[in-house]
């Protein structure tokens, strides 16, 4: 009964723990997605032109159609959109509170071991 | 006594798993779209020169200007994610003073260094000032005629990158919702040459 207790409760606080570490992972993972995977999905340029042309534009007058690599403009227009946003500043917010989980799940784990071998030795068990 | 510690110890693992989800889903508030057409001053063009510095005192933005060019993948390379963010010119868009769209770029973020040097674009408005300062001395100054937040996923190519009979300035980040990592939205900061000041000795 008792060592289905502990053994339920060590269980418990190894899947905190392991639901932390990919936390810290992605954390430290954070600065390389730049190379963006999304942005080629976003390549559609053509047929974003019609549902942006109704909304209140305010460069497409002066932005000609006609889009010939003339002298002094773009030259090679980019595909796709900029990926200028690495957002895993929260994540640091998160990892606090990963760290504060964890650390919960130990001291239960331990306050729990401890209360438990103390009885089973009053015991005598 | 044994049932109170089998409800401390379960009372304690479930804190621990709140504590563990709670923190989770805080996105930043979507950036207002602040689309207004304005008919800059035609200004004439300056001769190509390299921008260096980029200034604008609106949002507290002083910073370099690096080169960027083309991704491996077609896309625009960005600035790299460094504690000392920069922001950064496409090399393939006229110099900020020629007739033409001078496109720059910058983070908004830079994941676990913080905010990017285009953190506060959103917060632009129309009338406000613009500085590049350009490799030979001379400065463009520039001020905005429109910020637009454009879904990444509908990104205006043509309006960004498309010719232009004057100078104008494209300022490009992210914003909008945070997706995974990334950002939902572009922030686009459309502005117009409006004056060019001479070198100053020292100033750079």
């Amino acid at each position: 009964m008792r060592r289905t207790v502990l053994s339920a409760l060590a269980l418990a606080g190894t899947a905190v723990l392991m639901g932390t570490g990919p936390a810290f992972a992605d954390g430290a993972a954070a600065p390389s997605p730049v190379p963006a995977s999304a942005a080629p999905t976003t390549q559609p340029e053509k047929s974003a032109e019609p549902t942006r042309a109704a909304e209140p534009a305010p460069a497409p007058a002066s932005a000609e159609p006609t889009r010939a690599p003339a002298d002094g403009q773009v030259s090679v227009v980019p595909s796709g959109a900029p990926d200028t946003g690495v957002a895993s500043s929260p994540a640091s917010g998160n990892d606090g509170a990963a760290i504060g989980a964890g650390a919960a799940a130990v001291l239960a784990l331990g306050g729990g071991t401890v209360f438990v071998v103390r009885r089973r030795r009053a015991t005598g068990a | 006594m044994s049932s109170f510690s089998r409800r401390a110890v379960t009372a304690g693992a479930l804190a621990s798993l709140l504590t563990a989800c709670a923190g989770h889903g805080t996105t930043p508030p979507r950036p207002r779209t602040t689309a207004s057409p304005v008919p800059a001053d035609r200004g004439r063009s300056l001769v190509r020169s390299a921008p260096v510095r980029l200034l604008i005192p609106a949002i507290g933005v002083d910073t370099p200007v690096i080169r960027l060019g083309l991704a491996s993948d077609g896309t625009v390379q960005v600035p790299p994610v460094t504690a000392h963010d920069r922001a950064g010119w496409y090399r393939h868009s006229p110099t900020p003073g020629e007739a033409g769209p001078s496109v720059l770029l910058g983070h908004v973020t830079v994941g676990p260094y913080g905010d990017g040097v285009f953190r506060h674009l959103a917060r632009l408005h129309r009338g406000e000032r613009i500085t590049a300062r350009l490799e030979n001395g001379t400065a463009a100054e520039f001020a905005v005629t429109a910020v637009r937040t454009v879904p990444r996923t509908d990104f205006p190519a043509d309006d960004v990158y498309g010719d232009v009979d004057r100078p104008e300035l494209r300022l490009i980040t992210c914003g909008g919702a945070r997706t995974g990592d990334g950002y939902a939205d572009n922030v686009i900061v459309f502005a117009a040459l409006s004056g060019a000041k001479s070198p100053t000795p020292g100033e750079r």
